[in-house]
């Protein structure tokens, strides 16, 4: 073993802790790293598996074309599948109510039904059904039903007499849904019309033979008429891009995070390293100084520098894969629909190396500045590091060049930003710019971070420089020593303007959805008699008597041409009766503008038409011309996508009938039981009749909510790793000072500070950290929110939760101070003397 | 050579500062050191003295546990009057923070802090405010005007020392500290941070406590200690640099 090796090692033998800290850095970089990638996995089969209707068990689809029951009984028995799942469903008369009648295995991976109550029904006559079903019709455990299947020729049918032995939750409910085993189904339909089979193949079963054999089965059937075999994740792709045509955005910012997680992961191992620079500065040049050769210096480097990140990259990456493995499972105890991850060897590979990798460079860093220049020069050097506070020209054009480009570049997106609805606009692209220009901003941060941190602390500090000595004494270490301060202040911002960023979008995409969702659901119900037909007389009486609702809110809407457009929507909707109206967003005028000569145009129609407040327009059905003046312009879509809205009046004078086209109502107490009742008064008012339907407007907007606050969820999670990373970050760092800083220490003891005053200057010090760095994250995340928002073309308002900020704020720098406090007192507990004895 | 078989008490009502019957013991069983073995020794009032002895013979254990730094396994240590072994650590702090000032040997500057923040340190932690006269007289009599607002690593050796001596009178201490004071300087400096704590001793009243194995800084004290082996082993009263060596090597001789 060289001399240099043994050296460092004995250095790490006698003072662990700094080893330790040293790789726990590396540890934690790795676990960020690997436990975001599993995280990416876990977001990725989970959205799939929530937008898709198709379970992840299935691993190949049979689907368009004619499959029979037959069939389904021969994939069934083709080698190497474990079970299939016919898609199948049947309509029947239940005392003039229609019902539906779903097959579904009931259990096992391919069912999407759970039985809530009773049991899953298993003889020919039994059936489940869904709490609504069991609400609106009336259908308990053990009730029976007497259903008319129909027949043939469309007449009325053999009645039949179905049993009810469960409840199962469905993955939609309408209210008239029930589940069955498929022979049930099969033996109402006579001739089944089976959609799809979906098929779970044994472990380890070779899919591409299933698929030859399935395919075999089919050959005989004509061309047109013959089905396709796909696997399960394609299918589940195309459903999941089928029902959020922005899955493919939200992969992308998922993937944005794995990136940013590995950059913050590469940051906080730097910080870390810089501190041990110093003090390896200080040990190499007293090596080269008693003679140790360059060659073996970089050796003995490498080597250790490759067996601690081997060792911590390791551990890192099991532990995060014990984290992925737990946490899922933890979610799901709770009720949450998360999948599990699988173990992506590749990128497990990757993080150790890249652990390896960077402990290596940062070890070797200060042994080539240590090279560079005399032996005594790099003494003299390693003892002034701490307390430089400026930076060199050099860093200056490191930070000033990077921050032009992130100021270009912001301000090309700034001026190409969209305007509402604009055409052929590249959202991708202007996205990309805003992220490299944050990247470039954080860059420069990282140069200008020590000219940063005196500023910010002069402003900031205040309170604690109220505090006394201690406060102050704290204030001075972290402005004495900037660049530390900077080092770790930095990675605190990147999760900070992460999180500020989420919120700030969220919120703001919250308002948007609350704006689209006024237009497109202001009341809970809709009845409308389908396109272009009105509703009876008596409707509305009727409705206005239900008990069960308010706010019944009866419309009438045409189509009309407007100059150079045709088939423009107009209605005459009262506003004021309907209290999520007030959320519409408006662009100019409001809803008191609207009066009889007057008109509300939709954004788009504005735009299209190039109409503005106080230009008139002539509005013609069929001959009928009115000419009316807009009064107000909407931000985008009009009330249930109407383009134009005008008064009852005005609408009679183009032509109208007295009869309406529609009744919304809300329901008239909160919850799932209100909303079920509203709906069945709803159907009443329609008198079972099927020409009429009724939308469930409020379920869309609960899916709406509950799938943003989904979606903030995840990004929340994956902006914890960093989060965590960066708290972890101010501990490693705030430890490694206190461990640099030991003699410091002792001689504020000796010279007369308590053992608390210690530990309160270090718990403050790495909380002046945590403050530094939330600072620039919000003077940075807000903006670069906004300017995402902006760029992705989503027309959505700048909305700033600033109680939501202000606590992530206080959590942040809560965190920070906490992750000091362990360090801090270790520290406070060392004896003066030996602390000052510390080389 | 004159010794005192009959050291004075620490009951002397000149002592500001004494230790009685001292025992200082490091680790246990067979690794035991004793350090300190049963010293009792006094420090008179604006008096100078050097506490001098082969190394390792205890001089920094004695001035550490002199100084309520490190606490002692048993005997007294009497600070003006008072025990300081039997006091709880934040009666030591405050102790240390006004009653007492330390020089070290490598300046244990805070290198973050300016000359002067340094310097008013002590007072800051204990939140009063610096006489201003007093440490204006500190720094002129220090030679340190102008150099008030420089970091340490842009003083020399000598000036570094000499922001530490004035960071340790700023508080008027009772006693002054200083382990090998001029260790790290070269010949100059140590000279001028010599005659420093001399003129501190014999102009202010300022009494100074000096650990130093260099005979010629103990000329510059009014009075010298022997310690030998964790024992008191003779003293010297205005020692010059042949009688302190001579002592020095009969003590050498002696084991
Ligand atoms: N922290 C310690 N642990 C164990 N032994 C110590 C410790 N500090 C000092 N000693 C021992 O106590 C004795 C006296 O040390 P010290 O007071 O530093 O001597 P001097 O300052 O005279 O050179 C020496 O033998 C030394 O090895
Ligand atoms: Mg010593």
């Amino acid at each position: 073993m060289n001399t240099v090796l043994r050296t460092q090692l004995a250095g790490v033998s006698r003072r662990p802790a700094r080893m330790l800290l040293t790789g726990l850095a590396v540890l934690v970089a790795s676990f960020v790293v690997y436990a975001t990638v599993l995280a990416q996995q876990i977001t990725e089969r989970s959205v799939l598996d929530g937008l898709s209707g198709t379970p992840a068990a299935v691993d190949l689809v049979v689907r368009e074309g004619t499959i029979t029951a037959k069939d389904l009984a021969a994939v069934t028995a083709v080698p190497g599948v474990s079970r299939t799942s016919a898609l199948a469903q049947i309509g029947v008369q239940y005392g003039g109510q229609y019902l539906n009648v779903t097959a579904d295995p009931g259990s096992g991976p391919l069912s999407l039904v759970t039985v809530t109550s009773g049991r899953y029904p298993s003889a020919a006559d039994e059936i489940a059904v869904t709490p609504r079903t069991v609400q609106l019709l009336g259908l308990n455990v053990g009730s029976t039903a007497a259903v008319d299947p129909g027949s043939e020729t469309g007449k009325p049918g053999k009645k039949v007499t179905l049993r009810v032995v469960g409840v199962v939750a469905p993955p939609q409910d309408f209210g008239y849904d029930t589940y069955a085993p498929s022979a049930t189904v099969f033996a109402l339909s006579g001739q089944p019309y089976i959609q799809q089979i979906d098929i779970d193949l044994d472990a380890g079963a070779d899919g591409d033979q299933a698929r030859t054999r399935i395919d075999q089965i089919f050959a005989p059937v004509k061309a047109d008429e013959r089905p396709h075999v796909a696997t399960g994740a394609d299918v589940r792709l195309e459903e999941a891009r089928s029902s959020a045509d922005q899955i493919d955005q939200v992969f992308a910012v998922v993937a944005m995070f794995v990136a940013i997680a590995v950059a913050a992961a590469g940051l906080i191992a730097a910080s870390t390293f810089r501190i041990v620079f110093a003090q390896r500065m200080r040990q190499l040049a007293l090596l080269r100084a008693v003679g140790a050769g360059r060659g073996a210096m970089f050796r003995a480097l490498a080597t250790e520098g490759a067996l601690t990140g081997l060792v911590t990259g390791t551990v890192g990456v099991l532990a995060a894969l014990a984290a992925g493995q737990l946490v899922p499972l933890a979610l799901r105890g709770l009720g949450w629909k998360v999948l599990s991850p699988g173990v992506p060897v590749l990128p497990a590979l990757g993080t150790v190396l890249l652990a390896v990798v960077m402990t290596v460079l940062s070890v070797l860093a200060p042994a080539v500045s240590a090279s560079r220049v005399a032996p005594l020069e790099a003494l003299r050097a390693a003892a002034g590091t701490g307390a430089r506070t400026g930076i060199g020209a050099l860093r200056w054009v490191a930070g000033l060049l990077p921050l032009a480009a992130a100021l270009l570049l912001a301000g090309y997106v700034y001026t190409n930003l969209p305007g509402p609805d604009e055409q052929n606009y590249d959202a991708q692209t202007m996205l990309l710019a805003v992220v490299a220009s944050g990247a470039l901003a954080f860059v420069a941060l990282i140069a200008l971070g020590p000219v940063l941190v005196r500023p910010v602390l002069a402003v900031f500090g205040w309170p604690l420089r109220r505090l006394g000595p201690v406060g102050r004494l704290a204030i001075g270490g972290v402005g004495g020593s900037a660049r530390r301060a900077a080092a770790v202040s930095v990675v605190v911002a990147l999760g900070v303007t992460l999180v500020a960023g989420v919120l700030v979008g969220g919120a703001s995409i919250r308002v948007l959805g609350d704006r689209e969702l006024a237009a497109s659901a202001p009341a809970d119900f809709e009845l409308t008699g389908g396109q272009g037909s009105t509703l009876p007389a008596g409707f509305l009486d009727r409705a206005k008597a239900a008990k069960e609702l308010t706010r019944v809110t009866p419309y009438r809407r045409i189509e009309a041409k407007i100059p150079d457009f045709d088939g423009v929507p107009v209605t005459d909707l009262d506003m004021a009766a309907l209290p999520r109206l007030v959320d519409l967003d408006f662009r100019t005028g409001s809803l008191a503008d609207l009066g009889p000569g007057k008109v509300v145009v939709a954004g788009w129609i504005s735009e299209m038409a190039g109409l503005g407040v106080g230009d008139t327009v002539q509005v013609d059905n069929k001959g009928k011309k009115v000419t009316l003046t807009v009064a107000a312009v909407l931000g985008d879509d009009g009330p249930l996508h109407s383009g134009l809205l005008v008064t009852p009046a005005d609408l009679t004078a183009l032509g109208a009938g007295t009869a309406y086209s529609g009744l919304l109502a809300d329901a008239a107490t909160d919850g799932d039981t209100g909303r079920t009742e509203g709906l069945r008064a709803m159907r009443a008012v329609g008198g079972g009749q099927s020409d009429y339907t009724v939308d469930v407007l409020a379920d869309q907007r609960d899916q709406v909510a509950s799938s943003l606050t989904a979606l903030l969820g995840i990004a929340l999670g994956l902006i914890g790793l960093t989060v965590l990373i960066a708290v972890v970050g101010v501990g490693a760092t705030t430890a490694l000072s206190v461990v640099e800083r030991v003699r410091e220490s002792g001689l504020l003891r000796a010279i007369g500070m308590s053992r608390g005053g210690l530990r309160a200057m270090l718990t403050a010090e790495s909380a002046l950290y945590g403050v530094i760095g939330a600072v620039l994250g919000l003077l940075l995340g807000v903006p670069y929110a906004w300017l995402a928002l902006q760029a992705i073309g989503v027309n959505a308002p700048l909305a700033v939760p600033v109680w939501q900020l202000a606590a992530a704020f206080l959590i942040l720098v809560g965190l920070t101070a906490l992750a000091g406090v362990l360090p801090a007192r270790r520290a406070a507990r060392v004896s003066p003397v030996t602390a000052l004895g510390t080389e | 050579m004159q010794t005192h078989s009959a050291p004075p008490t620490g009951r002397d009502a000149l002592a500001a500062v004494a230790a009685v019957d001292l025992v200082k013991v490091y680790g246990a069983g067979d690794t035991a050191v004793r350090a300190l073995d049963g010293v009792t020794v006094g420090f008179e009032r604006a008096r100078f003295t050097a506490i001098m002895g082969p190394s390792g013979s205890g001089k920094s254990t004695l001035m550490h546990c002199l100084a309520g730094l490190d606490t002692a396994t048993s005997g007294q240590v009497l600070l003006g009057g008072s025990d300081l072994t039997k006091q709880s650590d934040k009666v030591l702090t405050k102790v240390r923070r006004e009653r007492i000032g330390f020089v070290f040997q490598s300046f244990n500057l805070l290198p973050q802090l300016t000359a002067e923040r340094n310097i008013t340190l002590p007072l800051d932690l204990g939140g009063r405010k610096p006489d201003a006269e007093l440490l204006d007289r500190l720094v002129t009599t220090l030679g340190l005007g102008g150099r008030l607002g420089h970091l340490p690593s842009e003083l020399s050796g000598g000036q570094q020392q000499r922001v530490a001596l004035a960071r340790a009178l700023v508080s008027r201490p009772e006693v002054l500290f200083a382990d090998e004071p001029t260790g790290n300087l070269d010949s100059r400096s140590g000279a001028e941070v010599l005659g420093l704590l001399r003129t501190s001793a014999r102009e202010l009243g300022q009494t100074v406590v000096m650990v130093t194995h260099d005979a010629g800084a103990a000329a510059y004290a009014d009075r010298v200690v022997l310690l030998a082996d964790g024992q008191l082993a003779g003293e010297i009263h205005q020692p010059s640099i042949a009688s302190v060596t001579d002592a020095l090597q009969s003590l050498a001789a002696a084991r």
